[in-house]
């Protein structure tokens, strides 16, 4: 009865896929646009996922799998969208035009451009990388600024976010449990090596992440220091050279590291913005996109039948992606349902 | 010629008399009370001034080329220039040739009639007889000039009207004073036109005043009417006076004033008294300045221009002079663009001074043995300095540093200064250079150094800059370096203008990686990117550095033009100039003057100052904004 | 009452009951945003002065909201003005204009 409303899923990472999977079963005909060459999204260049260390494989394996029946199209974006009699019309980069009277924006983040950060050196020196960079090193072992067995590895917390300097200050949420997930990770490759963490506030919110700073501690004796690093220098022997304040004891501190790791925040898409401004989508002073409610209804927008799943409304972590993505096919559901009787 | 003098008196020509009397007795006070507050150092210079040929040749050009002749804002904009300079110099030529005048056909005059006669010359002398070649050419003259007066005066009522055809977008609120000494000056040469006319008959006249003779005579009594509009050209004249004190036209008798004291090598010491006053009253409310200001992209800091600033400073109203003094950005541009010359900068700096000079600092720690030149230095040369480091902090120091510095006569030491460090790819950048080009240096601040002392300079505490310049001058003449090599210009204008480093030359990168190009010992390779060169403020106005960085880049790139650029350059908004400007003012500034640079879309912007570098880049979404050591880096052969 | 024997030590404990409202309140008026200063430590870690003596922004502001002015003031008078904390503050504090300023009002 479904088969043939159509509804257009913008975006091909976990909300996407998890909403297709959803919709899918309730037969409706599910169009789900991505604009990389791949499925996953941010989720397909990670290594595994806090706080017990899941491998992202196994989760990314049952998405893809379970998308029988779902249209999807690869490298391809929106050119343009605009409502018609009641529905959305869509015309693909790839030529297709679709109607479809719900649409799903599940457009995702972006990482904070770390070179940013000038005073941090990334790009300038050897051995500073993003998160982002380290998780595809824990995949597939190959970055030469990585070295073997490092002595010493630095972690800076809330680059890019808290930050009014470079325009974001709000929090990304999930940075804080990432770096102190990597940091247990690099003590389990380089048992040797001493684990710093820079941090201003350390936000351990969710189930299990109290176990998993207790763990980090206990386990693997990282050193969390609570100071905003200021800038970051080099030696002669490419080793880096970083400033910060112990506040806690409140005297500067000074330490050399063989690898720095920066915590990079996230941020509303650029397609995703751009997207939004096709639509006029209300966004907050974040950038992130405005939900009709922020308490009761996260996945309804300003615009009747486009819905919101995923980042483009916030951080958020993995799970709360998946209720979010489980939480607006229903009530696309109801919508189409409703839309129907009319 | 004019032979016969009818009266030697009329009642009319009180106002103008009272008038001249006030205002020459209130320039007089006002010259006694400047050289008054002079420091006695200053007038010693000033006196001295007076015997230097060179320098009194600079006074007259001076005072001929800005006064009469207007030049600097002939360059502005044409129309007003000429307005200015026809009004100026008209007069000025009017009343010479009046006192010629009376010299020639009235030289039994005596005592009081020497200040009216030539004012007042066509009433007091009649023509009798034929004219004389000579008497028609002195006729002409005169009328010639009230002509061109004239035009400057119709040009001026249309600037009321039309500012922006003179180049003038926005322009300051005249007082009450302003408009009655402008109305006044409006009023005495259409008066003066008048008076004349109606003696034309008898006194004679030209090609202007003739004429209007005859259309008066034609329909008005030509003798009843001659009073009144006497009278009314001598009130114009002493109400004009009488008003010129309190208004923005005092800058017409002290303009003179400041060239002369300017020249002789004075600056402004006080806030309110002796040169500053000069410069004060010199002021003419032009507002060009408030165009240039950089904070005039938000309407409500207007009135943080300089042109408010010596308005409020005149009137004592320290509140707002104090407000105005912490806001600005020190960027210079005010005062390159002043007509009058007037340094504004300077003033406020000193007013900070009496602010923050007092305030309470401890740089006891600088004099500790902990400081020394080994102990900042970066450990690159490890045989040579690590054996000096592990002495003990004694009296082995001093000789250790001896040691140090006979190594290095000759070697380039490298201060990147503060902001250097926030930018680091710069220090990298400059590595590479060196490295290339196979230059012995030491980085002397690798470690981190002391602050070069100028944000203290300008913030106004002198005595703590004073102790910063003292220990740096130490350091960097223990090291024996004979080049002082700094990538940020706000360190080289500081090093250049109050540090006395005798033998050691100061050179900005640009400077020096222009050299090295120049002399083969670097190569870069050109590409089609478009560039587009940001000036900052301390190394274009601020040290007059404008070719060698664009002699690089012309290397480079396709170097297209900014909005305005060289000694119009819009400051970045970052300055550690101002003191109490907030964060969303200044992006708002940084934002303006990024525009401005890159409408003609550039791949991307080049500048040579990292605090520069860094405003900029947090407001540039797409386009990279590079340091010239970054893209001279990435390009080496 | 007995005597027991027992001194009275001067308490080390922050006090803030004897905070002095009538000046802070002063320095809010030039600089209200000294109110958002989170703690976080970019200024201490990166300051000039800091490398050779106690230096600190943040540990000022510390002091000053719990009362104790004259450490505040110690904590300040070696700035030189540089600007790098400026630069760093995530808050975008204006730092220098809140030095100069609480060193003009608290400092004897």
């Amino acid at each position: 009865m479904n088969n043939n409303k159509n509804i257009l899923i913008i975006g091909g990472g976990p909300a996407g896929l998890e909403a297709a999977i959803q919709l899918q079963k309730l037969n409706y005909n599910i169009i789900l646009i991505e604009k990389s060459d791949h499925l996953g999204g941010h989720l397909a260049e990670w290594d595994r996922l806090f706080p017990d260390g899941v491998k992202t494989k196994e989760i990314l394996d049952k998405l893809v799998n379970n998308l029988v029946g779902v249209k999807y199209f690869l490298n391809t974006e929106i050119d343009s969208i605009n409502l018609l009699n009641g529905s959305y019309n869509a015309i693909l980069s790839n030529g297709i035009t679709i109607l479809a009277k719900a649409v799903l924006i599940a457009s995702g983040f972006d990482l904070f451009k770390a070179e940013r950060k000038q005073e941090y050196g990334y790009g300038v020196y050897n051995h500073v990388i993003s998160n982002a960079d380290l998780e595809s090193y824990f995949k597939d072992g190959k970055d030469q600024r990585v070295v073997k067995n490092p002595r010493r590895v630095g972690f800076v917390h809330c680059v890019g976010s808290r930050d009014e300097k470079v325009g974001n200050i709000h929090c990304s949420k999930v940075c804080c449990v990432t770096a102190v997930k990597q940091a247990c990770e690099i003590k389990e490759k380089f048992p040797d090596a001493e684990v710093f963490c820079f941090y201003i506030d350390l936000r351990m919110f969710g189930r299990g992440y109290e176990d998993l700073y207790l763990k980090a501690q206990q386990k693997y004796g990282i050193r969390f220091i609570r100071g905003r690093v200021s800038e970051v220098a080099e030696n002669i022997k490419n080793e880096l050279i970083i400033k910060a304040e112990d506040t806690l004891s409140g005297k500067p501190i000074q330490v050399t590291l063989d690898l720095l790791v920066l915590m990079s925040g996230m941020m509303n898409s650029k397609s995703g913005l751009e997207l939004g401004e096709m639509l006029s989508l209300n966004k907050k002073e974040d950038g992130f996109f405005e939900c009709k409610s922020s308490i009761y209804s996260q996945q309804f927008s300003n615009k009747k039948g486009i819905f919101y799943a995923g980042t483009c409304t916030g951080p958020k972590t993995l799970p709360d992606t998946f209720h979010e993505a489980r939480s607006a096919a229903m009530e696309i559901n109801t919508y189409m349902n409703e839309s129907n009787k009319e | 010629m004019n032979e016969r003098i009818l009266h030697d008196y009329n009642d009319f020509v009180l106002p103008f008399l009272i008038g001249f009397v006030f205002i020459l007795t209130y320039l007089f006070i006002g010259l006694v009370r400047i050289i008054y507050h002079i420091p006695p150092e200053d007038r010693r210079k000033l006196l001295r001034s007076f015997i230097n040929p060179r320098i009194l040749l600079l006074n007259f050009k001076d005072i001929t080329h800005d006064c009469l002749l207007h030049i600097k804002i002939y360059k502005r904009n044409l129309l007003l220039g000429y307005m200015h300079f026809s009004i100026a110099f008209g007069w000025f030529m009017l009343i010479i040739i009046g006192h010629i005048e009376v010299l020639l056909y009235a030289p039994k005059s005596t005592g009081w009639q020497h200040l009216y006669y030539p004012i007042f010359f066509r009433y007091f002398l009649e023509q009798s007889g034929h004219t004389t070649l000579r008497g028609a050419f002195f006729f002409f003259l005169m009328d010639f000039f009230l002509l061109m007066v004239l035009v400057g005066i119709g040009l001026a009522i249309f600037k009321r009207v039309k500012s922006l055809a003179f180049g003038m977008r926005r322009t300051t609120h005249a007082s009450f004073a302003d408009t009655i000494v402008l109305y006044c000056l409006w009023a005495i040469f259409p008066l003066r036109l008048l008076a004349e006319g109606f003696t034309a008959g008898i006194s004679g006249g030209s090609f202007l005043t003739k004429p209007v003779n005859y259309i008066f005579a034609s329909f008005l009594g030509n003798d009843l009417n001659i009073m009144p509009t006497w009278w009314a050209y001598s009130i114009s004249l002493g109400l004009f006076f009488l008003a010129l004190p309190f208004s923005r036209y005092m800058h017409i008798p002290t303009e003179p004033l400041l060239i002369i004291l300017r020249n002789a090598g004075l600056k402004a010491k006080k806030i309110r008294k002796g040169f500053s006053e000069a410069e004060i009253y010199s002021c003419p409310s032009c507002g060009l300045c408030i165009d240039a200001c950089p904070m005039n992209v938000q309407i409500k800091n207007l009135k943080l221009s300089s042109v408010y600033y010596m308005r409020f400073l005149r009137c004592h109203n320290h509140q707002k002079t104090q407000r105005i003094a912490n806001a600005c950005l020190m960027c210079g541009k005010c005062v390159e663009i002043c007509p009058v010359g007037i340094d504004s900068c300077a003033i406020k700096v000193v007013e900070r001074g009496t602010m923050n000079n007092s305030v309470q600092y401890d740089y006891n720690y600088l004099q500790d043995g902990k400081i020394n030149l080994l102990s900042l230095l970066e450990t690159q040369n490890s045989n040579e300095i690590k054996p000096l480091l592990e002495k003990e902090i004694t009296q082995d120091i001093k000789i250790a540093n001896k040691d140090f510095s006979s190594k290095n006569r000759g070697k380039v030491i490298f201060f990147a200064g503060c902001m250097t460090h926030i930018t680091p790819i710069i220090i990298q950048s400059m590595k590479k250079i060196f490295a290339k080009a196979g230059i012995d240096y030491i980085f002397a601040d690798a470690n981190g150094g002391i602050c070069c002392g100028r944000p203290l300079l300008l913030a106004g505490k002198l005595d703590a800059a004073k102790e910063l310049i003292k220990k740096n001058t130490e350091l960097f003449k223990e090291s024996g370096a004979t080049t002082l090599l700094v990538s940020c210009p706000i360190c080289y204008k500081i090093f250049k203008e109050e540090y006395k480093l005798d033998n050691i030359v100061i050179l900005h990168h640009t400077e020096y990686i222009n050299k090295l190009i120049n002399d083969n010992r670097l190569q870069v390779r050109k590409n089609d990117d478009t560039l587009v060169y940001h000036d900052p403020c301390d190394l274009g106005r601020g040290s007059n550095i404008y070719e060698e960085p664009r002699n690089i880049l012309l290397k480079i790139g396709n170097l297209k033009k900014a909005e305005k650029e060289g000694k119009e350059s819009i400051c970045c908004g970052g300055s550690l100039g101002s003191l109490s400007l907030n964060r969303g003012d200044r992006v708002k500034i940084t934002q303006k003057s990024l525009q401005a640079l890159t409408y003609c879309k550039p791949d991307k912007v080049i500048t040579a100052c990292p605090l520069c570098k860094k405003t900029f880049a947090e407001q540039s979404e797409d386009i990279p904004i590079m340091d010239l050591a970054e893209i001279v880096a990435n390009n080496l052969i | 009452m007995t005597n027991f024997g027992f001194k009275l030590v001067t308490s080390s404990r922050v006090n803030l009951d004897k905070f002095d409202k009538e000046k802070f309140d002063k320095l809010l008026k030039i600089e209200p945003d000294i109110r958002i200063c989170m703690a976080c430590g970019a200024c201490t870690a990166t300051c000039s002065a800091g490398k050779f003596t106690e230096t600190s922004l943040r540990k000022a502001i510390l002091l000053l909201q719990n009362g104790d002015e004259k450490g505040a003031v110690n904590k300040l008078i070696g700035c030189m003005l540089c600007g790098k904390c400026t630069i760093v503050c995530p808050r975008s504090i204006n730092t220098r204009n809140l030095i100069n300023n609480i060193l003009k009002i608290y400092s004897k």
